[in-house]
């Protein structure tokens, strides 16, 4: 328990709280159940995405073509919608091409010897003419509405796309904590040289890796459509980036060994909790990526600093 | 020049690329060669080369040294500098503007790498986020207009068909960094501490002074790029330097630059940029959809990459 | 090693040289470079131009940027002066993207004129446009009035914040509910890059913040989906009502859920065949005249010499009623 509420989470759900207060002092609209759904609602791709990349970042990888990655797969989904499959297939859909996609991923970093983040850099631009491509240019437009209760039907004031996502965390948590993929993944992750000694298969645990960040991208895919039901062009570019602030945000270490799931998830909310609050007391957006930028520094900053230790230690009083 | 060649494969592979692509052309297409179509290429390659530059010195200089801020800072010492014209600075000190305010934002990266020691991709993923969007956000998205006459013609001149900005700033950095990393003793502080920094620790080389300098100097770099924006279009525009960390990333990479720091030189990057340039020209010069510029690139990336990996290992 | 890099790139080669033919003979050709391409507006304009092109008898270029980026954007318009192409149009991100070509299209005898998205000033040969910048943001202020009402709160959401034809449009917005609608609140406008989800996101965001808010703006036609769809999952149709410039197809499923009241927008592909016709005209060396009827165009286009636009005329405002006539 200790390591799952470490420094780090403590920090971020403080940030969260305080970010929380004083938006809800300035804007009696935000602490609203309407407008906290709204946050959540948000998320949801992103949610999914940054799961994708905490496992990867652990592993002492990176994938910045996950989103392009979930552009395709949302056009697996859009199309199968569109020539009248069953809504629940063609959702399920969406994780599978993900998967594959992370496949070509995982094989390309696992065989071809390079780095992921030259390997992932390649993909993005052949998943982005991939895109174009398939799209012929034009967009995905009006796809029938089969997979919107997904997202829009609370079921206990929740929607089942939250529900699902928290599913998903679950399981990797599971496949991490009660499985040897998650001692083996964090291995590859510390030294490959010394798992692979150890007798660990690292190429496989590289290519599962992949292809589970791949469905969690494709799963987005999916939730993508059942919110947009339209895909452009310019689907998922700004994703994989923000992707890696959230997980490192939360704690996670991009050089391998190192996660935490409830530290992503508070990345994330802290990520879409202040685009939301700065809207609602009247900042442009197009500050928006300036905040993001500045809540790293200032995250990363602290715990370089040497006030980190008494900060720490200032959150950690109370529990 | 053979024995040179032998020392870098991937000059030699990307000289082999560059001279097939143009007999691809010249095959396809002859009226394409001609000297105008070169002056193009070098026109479109100035801005990508400073940038790659700054980019191959920072990867090269190892300790996971990488800089996604280059295009922020590219926008906004471009918008700053502007500003401050507007704002009454003399015009004379246009260009020692774009280049102090590059240099600044490059240190404030190498104080978050050197001093909090942030690993160089989160700090400069922040810093990339921070820059760019404080461009943009700052004009609200307007293009900054009224830079002073007097620059234009030499951001749109040309000598013998080589433009002026590449002419005399971006190829004679070029040589300078050539010669400063094979010939000074601070060059190879420089390539020994990308190949292995403990040791050049413990050979008392000043790491962490130089890697600050390094990310300073990428800055400088990318002032000396949005310079030459300003110069060239006339005008300073917030996102001017969209996409350039990742096509500076491609440009050095495909260079021959390790990412892991330590090997590659800036001849390998200033061929990579030259190779990419003249393949969107051709591409488009055949009206090819601009959306293939971007698949073959990246595709290009991961052939040589992999072909390198695996030659490497068998050697 | 070599050969297998060869293999890869002669293979691209191969693929590229079979995707399009160079063009038959440079001087009689007319090109147009779109701020984008993969948008369906700027495809439908493409289409009208492809038709002018096989009535005039000329060849036709569509070629423009991945991303909306300037110097990509003037990189294309300098490869097809560079070709000696008859008349390049260019519907600009912003002036800078033509001024540094501007004097090298004229010594190369290439007609440069904008489309579109205009550069004034620029030298440019003619602006072909749509309908006014003032025309268009009147336009969907008035209809949005009609609606709402006066005493209103609405929200304006665009693309990308450096567009300077959106950003045209905005200023004429404010300027509209500044002088006619005093009463009527418009936010300041937020920017959602190209990204449908960012405008849905900000629409989201826009509607919780501003519970009394009664119209949103899609500027951008690639915020028209967002907004729409924002509308509907928020649960406020019929409260707010959403609107943009955005073509009938695109905005089809909106008007009919009634998450969009209206949509205003002008033919694109009849823009893109009178850019064509007018990129001929300059080819030919005729001079426009004040009125011509071209056609299978509702209406006469209109030439003004004094600021050297030719007008498409007056956009047409689509509703549920009327969008299923409409196939753009």
């Amino acid at each position: 328990m200790t390591r799952l509420l470490g420094g780090r989470e403590a920090t971020l759900a403080a940030a969260c709280l305080v970010a929380a207060l004083v938006f809800a002092a300035a804007s009696p609209v935000f602490l609203t159940p309407g407008n906290l759904l709204t946050v959540l609602r948000n998320s949801t791709e992103l949610l999914l995405a940054a799961l994708g990349m905490t496992l990867l970042l652990a592993m002492g990888a990176i994938d910045v073509s996950i989103g392009m990655a979930m552009g395709l797969a949302a056009i697996v989904v859009g199309q199968l919608l569109m020539a009248g499959i069953d809504p629940a297939l063609a959702g399920i859909a969406g994780p599978l091409a993900g998967a594959a996609l992370g496949l070509v991923a995982g094989a390309v970093v696992a065989f071809g010897k390079i780095p992921a983040i030259v390997a992932t850099l390649g993909l993005l631009g052949v998943y982005r003419a991939g895109i174009f491509l398939t799209l012929g240019g034009a967009w995905l437009s009006g796809i029938p509405t089969g997979l919107t209760d997904l997202v829009a039907t609370p079921v206990l004031g929740v929607p089942p796309a939250i529900v699902l996502i928290g599913l998903a965390y679950l399981a990797v948590f599971v496949l991490l904590r009660r499985t040897p993929f998650g001692p083996h993944l964090l291995a590859v992750g510390n030294s490959d040289e010394k798992a692979r000694l150890s007798g660990i298969a690292v190429t496989r645990i590289r290519l599962m890796t992949f292809v589970v960040a791949g469905a969690l991208a494709g799963l987005a895919a999916t939730f993508y459509i059942a919110t947009y039901r339209n895909v452009s062009m310019t689907i998922g570019a700004t994703l994989p980036l923000e992707a890696i602030a959230a997980a490192v945000l939360g704690g996670t270490s991009i050089l391998g060994g190192r996660c935490t799931l409830v530290g992503t998830v508070l990345g994330v909310i802290l990520i879409r909790l202040m685009q939301n609050g700065l809207l609602l007391v009247g900042v442009p957006s197009l500050w928006q990526p300036v905040v993001t930028g500045a809540m790293l520094l200032i995250v990363l900053g602290l715990e370089a600093g040497a006030g980190s230790e008494g900060l720490r230690r200032l959150v950690r009083r109370p529990a | 020049m053979t024995a040179r060649l032998r020392q870098s494969p991937t000059l030699a592979i990307l000289a082999g690329l560059w001279v097939l692509l143009v007999a691809g052309i010249a095959l396809l297409s002859p009226g394409i060669l001609t000297a105008s179509t070169l002056t193009t290429i070098l026109q479109f390659s100035s801005i990508l080369a400073l940038v790659s530059l700054g980019q191959a010195l920072v990867i090269l200089a190892g300790g996971a040294g990488i800089d996604l801020s280059v295009g922020g800072i590219v926008s906004l010492a471009s918008v700053l500098a502007m500003m401050a014209v507007s704002a009454g600075l003399p015009a004379t000190l246009l260009p020692l503007a774009c280049l102090g305010i590059g240099l600044a934002l490059g240190l404030g990266n190498g104080l978050l790498v050197t001093r909090l020691r942030i690993l160089p991709l989160i700090a400069t993923l922040a810093t990339f986020y921070v820059f760019s969007g404080s461009a943009v956000a700052l004009t609200g998205g307007a293009a900054q207009s009224g830079v002073p006459a007097a620059f234009t013609p030499w951001g749109r001149g040309a000598l013998a068909g080589i433009p002026l900005p590449f002419l005399t700033l971006a190829l004679p950095l070029f040589l300078v960094a050539g010669v400063v990393i094979s010939a000074t003793s601070w060059g190879r502080w420089l390539v020994a501490m990308g190949d292995n920094e403990r040791s050049a620790r413990l050979v008392g080389i000043p790491v962490d002074r130089a890697r600050l300098i390094v990310y300073g100097l990428s800055g400088l770099a990318s002032g000396a790029a949005a310079f030459v924006s300003l110069a060239w279009l006339g005008s300073a525009r917030p996102n001017i330097g969209q996409n350039l960390e990742l096509t500076s990333l491609t440009a050095v990479l495909l260079g021959g630059v390790s990412i892991f720091g330590g090997r590659g030189g800036v001849a390998g990057v200033l061929a990579a940029v030259l190779l990419l340039v003249t393949l969107q020209t051709a591409l488009l010069r055949l009206n090819i959809n601009t959306v293939w510029q971007v698949g073959i690139v990246g595709a290009l990336l991961v052939a040589v990459l992999v072909a390198d990996a695996l030659t490497t290992r068998r050697r | 090693m070599l050969r297998q890099l060869k293999l890869t790139l002669f293979a691209a080669t191969l693929l590229a040289t079979g995707a399009l033919p160079a063009s038959a003979d440079p001087a009689n050709t007319v090109a147009f470079v779109p701020q984008l391409i993969g948008i369906p507006y700027f495809n439908a304009m493409e289409e009208g131009g492809k038709k002018a092109a096989a009535d005039l008898g000329v060849e036709f270029i569509y070629s423009g940027p991945v991303d909306t980026n300037p110097v990509d954007q003037l990189q294309i318009v300098q490869n097809l002066i560079d070709q000696g192409v008859g008349a390049v149009s260019v519907s600009v991100l912003d002036a800078s993207t033509i001024a540094p070509v501007v004097e090298q299209a004229k010594a190369k005898g290439v007609k440069l004129f904008t489309s579109d998205s205009d550069a004034p000033d620029s030298g440019r040969a003619v602006y072909v446009a749509q309908a006014t910048d003032q025309g268009l943001g009147y336009a969907i202020i008035d209809e949005m009035v009609e609606r709402v009402g006066e005493e209103a709160t609405v929200a304006i959401v665009s693309g990308e914040a450096t567009a300077s034809n959106l950003n045209a449009w905005i200023g004429f917005m404010q300027e509209r509910a500044k002088d006619k609608y005093p009463k009527l609140t418009l936010l300041e406008p937020q920017y959602a890059g190209g990204a449908a989800d960012r405008a849905a996101q900000i629409a989201t965001d826009l509607m919780a913040a501003n519970p009394d808010l009664k119209g949103i703006i899609g500027v951008a036609s690639t915020t028209c989906p967002g907004v729409g769809q924002a509308i509907e999952t928020a649960g406020k149709i019929g409260s707010v009502i959403g609107t943009g410039y955005c073509s009938p197809n695109t905005a089809r499923s909106y008007l009919k859920s009634g998450s969009f009241g209206y949509s205003v927008l002008w033919d694109p592909a009849k823009l893109g065949y009178l850019t064509v016709w007018a990129g001929k005209q300059l080819i030919d060396g005729k001079p426009f005249e004040a009125s011509v009827q071209l056609p299978g165009f509702d209406s006469p286009t209109t030439y003004d010499p004094a600021t050297g636009i030719l007008l498409l005329g007056e956009p047409a405002v689509f509703t549920a009623d009327n969008v299923d006539q409409f196939d753009f």
